[in-house]
């Protein structure tokens, strides 16, 4: 009998101590980032991927991720999606059958990432989708999807009216239009020139190898336009401006690129970018940057020895989003209830984006946030911030609900 | 003896991989499967043009995209049942295959691969601009799936297409047809010296091989749910080309080798991602410079001087 | 409209300048040895980001690193041709092509990994602009369009004029009748690869202070450099220098007036007609 209770008792004690033990042992979240680290797209890919790392890092270091009486430790599988459709459905079937991944990060790029988004409805797993600007990714109302960064055309509808203000009549365009989320900028800025009786009269296509810009900068000279609106990868578009230049071309440049200073001088002299206007989000800029925007500058630059791209913080945000979230919904384990989670969410402390939130929440229903937007002014050898855009988020919303 | 053995291969290579959904619990590999039996298609398709006949077709991808859009566009447009759209995708490209190889096959070699590359490009670059039939780079979503997308299912599909395909390519293979495309790739002024119109039969391996292509793109849209001009460049015609020559040209084994190689190589190299390209062209470089007749024919001389060996013991 | 045609024109020199120097390069090599050499634009733009890297990096003059720069480049092409072709130079013409896919990415790799994935332009200096009438060209382009003349030129004399020259013309035309003759067959080769690799590097260091030089820039040019061989008839050097300059004005003007989305189309268009109407090119020899 005796010995009967003994042996009861050590079974206990023990099970105690296995579960105190199990409880004081930090669990382990596995979170996937899918993104281009290699190839065209690894400009915007590659640091998303270590701004995500760095995140990961930085909620370990303050104790993880708090789920109930649970702690856990978040760990990042990284796969290289090259920014193509095929490989990224690839990448993300193996986080998702092969690593047992929920949670999936990343996405800097449009065509892998609508690849993705096709098929993650039917998943248990939550997608946060970044730099990926192509505006149908948030139109298919499809719930355990959500995106940091804004559809293009958002921000050229903010663009559309600042160039509307200017009083320009006739803008020529020359873009990369054969991109999506590009011509959808384009379409919005001429929304707006419209109202004001403005039009543009012009749209001369470059491709994404194009750097002989002076075929399409003929033919738009001798239209004579007021100004022109340059919207493309910064790599193409400085030849524009450059280009421009020395065709003779004296004339007000707007933009759509969010070229870094030191990646322009590289093609272009600062007095062929004097006075070019770009219209674009925020984003990460020293000079209109929140607290937490510089101290990630910081990080970032010491971290990795280089500095983070502006577009990085929309997956470093992603992070802070879902340990948000998964805190609120006390589990890591019903995807369902943390994707419902991350709609109600409002905007979390850490974030380095300046979102600006729609009815009080950091998404929108269609899972879309929304960042402020810029006209940033190349004068004498730098970008300055000159002014925010009026953009209306709310309204853009509903435009976006509307779609599908 | 020998052509019972090939046969008794050729019967477990089909018993195993037809029990692989069982033996799988992984479902990323069944994905992986699934993909590498489409290249199946895409690669015996490659190799009647390229192993056989002798002609470098670097559009393979591009007649894939086409079989893509038109199997997509005609269930969009056309309402049609996803069943149809697959079996018309291959017509639709063969009249793009007809009118594209009667120009580019009048030229031989080095031209007729370069213009093919030129018509891949053609083919890319209009469907990321004609955006008001193809949504352009943006790709088109939700592309309607079989069986609620059930994987197990498309697996056995992809499977029997796949197999009834390889046989359709043996038998045109052994065929006279087969024979006269062999004869063009030894000689081809020789064939036409004897009468007999190469270009005809040219244009029939091209075509064919397109026709394989654009089911292979079918299959392929409507196993991922997605596409876009991006899935359909050069870089896949050169993977289709790739197939063929690590597995075994004018083999019928080699492409199916082959193609399980070009989906699954990357995905094991994936560790390696910066150096991935390197590694990638080194292996290409190294295969066709120590291993030129594939593993295929690797293998047959193993055989041959194994077998050839066991008979010395017998004797 | 005079003027736009007259400018349009002058645009699409300086880019014609540089199809004819890829053209003129992968011609040598597919006339003498019968090697559709892939590989060569990526290459190509080692050497130009190699130049760069002399520039920048090292602080050399730009007119230092060049000549370095196409030493490097003549060497490079030594080594490519014994690593890589000489192997398979007696099999089948389809394992030539397929090692240069495999050189290809493998080169592509490099570049990648010793240069990055941001572009680069190699500086320079030159930013005058020069007017005349309503028609402008920048400085930098005068100079790339008389550098490709001078090495065209220089590239003709060499093969007319010298021995090693008309030596490989005579393996060019006859391999056997070259051997009796006793023209050392097996030099022919690497001499090839190393001119050609040479006039590709030149190529690359326009492309690099012209334009810029980014991953996948190089392949595009390569596509562009057998569409000038195709367009001028493959092995002729007169048919490289009228394609590659037919070209690069048909592409300005094109996208000038027609469609900047389809100048490429519009340019193979022209190729596969050509094609057609005399299948050995415009100056090629008819079989």
């Amino acid at each position: 009998m005796f010995n009967r209770v003994k042996t009861g008792a050590l079974a206990a004690l023990a099970m105690a101590l296995a579960t105190t033990s199990a409880c004081a042992a930090e669990k382990k979240l596995t979170i996937g980032v899918a993104d281009a680290l290699t190839g065209g797209g690894a400009v915007y890919g590659l640091p998303q991927a270590n701004a995500v790392r760095m995140a990961a890092d930085e909620i370990n270091a303050a104790g993880g991720i708090k789920v109930g009486s649970d702690t856990y430790k978040i760990d990042v599988i990284a796969y290289d999606d090259k920014a193509n459709p095929t490989e990224a459905t690839n990448a993300v079937r193996k986080l998702i059958d092969r690593d047992g991944v929920k949670y999936i990060l990343g996405f800097c790029c449009s065509g892998s990432t609508s690849a993705v988004a096709s098929f993650i409805g039917n998943e248990n797993a939550v997608m946060l989708v970044g730099n990926a600007a192509e505006r149908s990714i948030t139109t298919k109302k499809i719930p355990n999807l959500v995106r940091t960064r804004p559809p293009a055309d958002f921000t050229g509808q903010a663009a559309g009216t600042f160039i509307a203000r200017k009083g320009q009549k006739r803008i020529a365009v020359i873009g990369a239009l054969d991109v999506g989320f590009y011509a959808q900028y384009v379409d919005s800025v001429e929304r707006e020139l419209k109202k004001v009786g403005s039009e543009i009269i012009a749209r001369e296509v470059f491709t994404l190898r194009d750097r002989d810009m002076t075929p399409q900068l003929t033919k738009i000279r001798a239209l004579n336009p007021d100004a022109i609106l340059v919207v493309g990868y910064v790599e193409s578009a400085a030849f524009v401006y450059r280009q421009a230049v020395e065709l003779g071309m004296v004339i007000p440049r707007y933009g759509f690129t969010s070229g870094s200073e030191e990646q322009f001088l590289r093609v272009t002299t600062s007095e062929q970018m004097e006075g070019v206007w770009d219209l674009r989000p925020t984003e990460l800029d020293l000079l209109s940057a929140s607290k937490n925007g510089i101290a990630y500058h910081a990080n970032y630059s010491k971290k990795y020895n280089a500095s983070p791209s502006p577009s990085s913080p929309y997956a470093y945000d992603q992070l802070y989003v879902l340990k948000a979230a998964i805190e609120a919904s006390g589990t890591v384990d019903d995807t369902a209830a943390v994707a419902k989670a991350i709609r109600a969410l409002a905007i979390p402390s850490q974030v380095v984006m300046q979102y600006q939130p729609v009815d009080g929440k950091m998404f929108d229903v269609n899972g879309q946030a929304y960042t402020a937007n810029g006209a940033f002014q190349w004068q004498k050898g730098k970008w300055v911030f000159v002014e925010e855009l009026p953009s209306d988020a709310k309204a853009y919303s509903v435009f976006l609900s509307t779609l599908n | 003896m020998n052509r019972t053995l090939t046969f008794l291969a050729w019967l477990a290579a089909f018993a195993t991989l037809a029990m692989l959904p069982q033996l799988i619990t992984v479902k990323y590999y069944l994905h992986l499967s699934i993909l590498a039996l489409i290249w199946v298609i895409m690669a015996q398709g490659q190799n009647l043009i390229q192993g056989y006949t002798g002609y470098v077709s670097i559009v393979g991808a591009g007649f894939m995209g086409i079989g893509a859009y038109s199997s997509t566009l005609l269930g969009l447009h056309l309402h049609l049942p996803t069943w149809v759209t697959i079996a018309m995708a291959p017509m639709v490209t063969a009249l793009f295959a007809l009118a594209t190889g009667y120009p580019s096959l009048r030229i031989k070699g080095h031209y007729f691969a370069i213009v093919t590359l030129a018509f891949n490009l053609i083919i890319v670059i209009v469907l990321v601009n004609y955006k008001e039939l193809t949504n352009g780079e943006t790709g088109i979503s939700n592309i309607p799936k079989l069986w609620g997308g059930s994987r197990d299912a498309y697996f056995y599909l992809v499977l029997l297409l796949a197999a009834f395909l390889t046989l359709l390519a043996a038998l045109i293979a052994r065929s006279r047809v087969g024979e006269i495309l062999l004869a063009i790739r030894q000689n081809e002024d020789l064939v036409g010296s004897i009468g007999i119109a190469a270009w005809k039969y040219k244009l029939f391996a091209f075509v064919v091989s397109a026709m394989y292509a654009g089911l292979a793109g079918a299959l392929y849209a409507h196993f991922q749910g997605f596409i876009n001009p991006e899935i359909f460049g050069v870089a896949q015609s050169l993977d289709a080309i790739l197939a063929v020559i690590l597995g075994g040209s004018g083999t019928i084994a080699g492409p199916v080798i082959g193609a399980f190689l070009v989906v699954f190589l990357p995905e094991l190299l994936r560790f390696a991602d910066s150096f991935r390209l390197i590694l990638y062209g080194l292996i290409l470089v190294l295969a066709t410079i120590f291993m030129p007749i594939g593993i295929v024919g690797v293998c047959k001389a193993l055989i041959c001087r194994l077998s050839g060996k066991g008979l010395r013991h017998g004797a | 409209m005079l003027i736009e045609i007259l400018q349009q024109t002058i645009n699409g020199l300086a880019i014609g300048g540089v199809y004819v120097l890829i053209a003129l390069g992968l011609t040598t090599v597919f006339g003498i040895l019968g090697i559709a050499h892939f590989a060569h634009g990526s290459v190509s733009m080692f050497g130009g980001y190699l130049t760069f890297f002399l520039v920048t990096s090292q602080g050399l003059p730009v007119l230092v690193a060049i000549p370095i720069a196409l030493v490097v480049g003549f060497l490079l092409g030594l080594l490519i041709e014994i690593i890589a072709y000489r192997p398979v130079r007696d099999a089948n013409h389809i394992n030539a092509f397929i090692v240069a896919l495999g050189l290809t990415m493998m080169v592509e790799g490099i570049n990648l990994q010793m240069f990055g994935h941001e572009q680069v332009v190699i500086p320079t200096g030159l930013s005058r602009v020069f007017r005349l009438g309503g028609v402008t060209v920048p400085e930098l382009r005068i100079y790339v369009i008389i550098a490709a003349i001078v090495l065209v030129a220089a590239m003709m004399l060499f093969v007319e004029r010298t021995k090693t020259g008309q030596a490989i013309r005579a393996v060019a035309e006859n391999r056997d009748a070259a051997i009796l003759m006793g023209v050392n067959v097996k030099s022919i080769p690497l001499i090839v690869f190393g001119i050609s690799t040479s006039l590709g590097v030149a190529a690359g260091i326009m492309v690099g202070a012209l334009f810029a030089i980014a991953p996948g820039i190089g392949e595009g040019f390569v596509v562009k450099g057998f569409a000038v061989l195709i367009l001028g008839g493959l092995g002729s050097f007169p048919g490289a220098i009228l394609g590659g300059t037919v070209l690069g004005i048909t592409e300005s003007i094109a996208a000038g007036f027609i469609s900047s989305a389809y100048k490429d189309v519009i340019a193979f268009v022209v190729m596969i007609l050509v094609l057609l109407i005399r299948p050995q090119g415009l100056l090629g020899r008819s079989p």
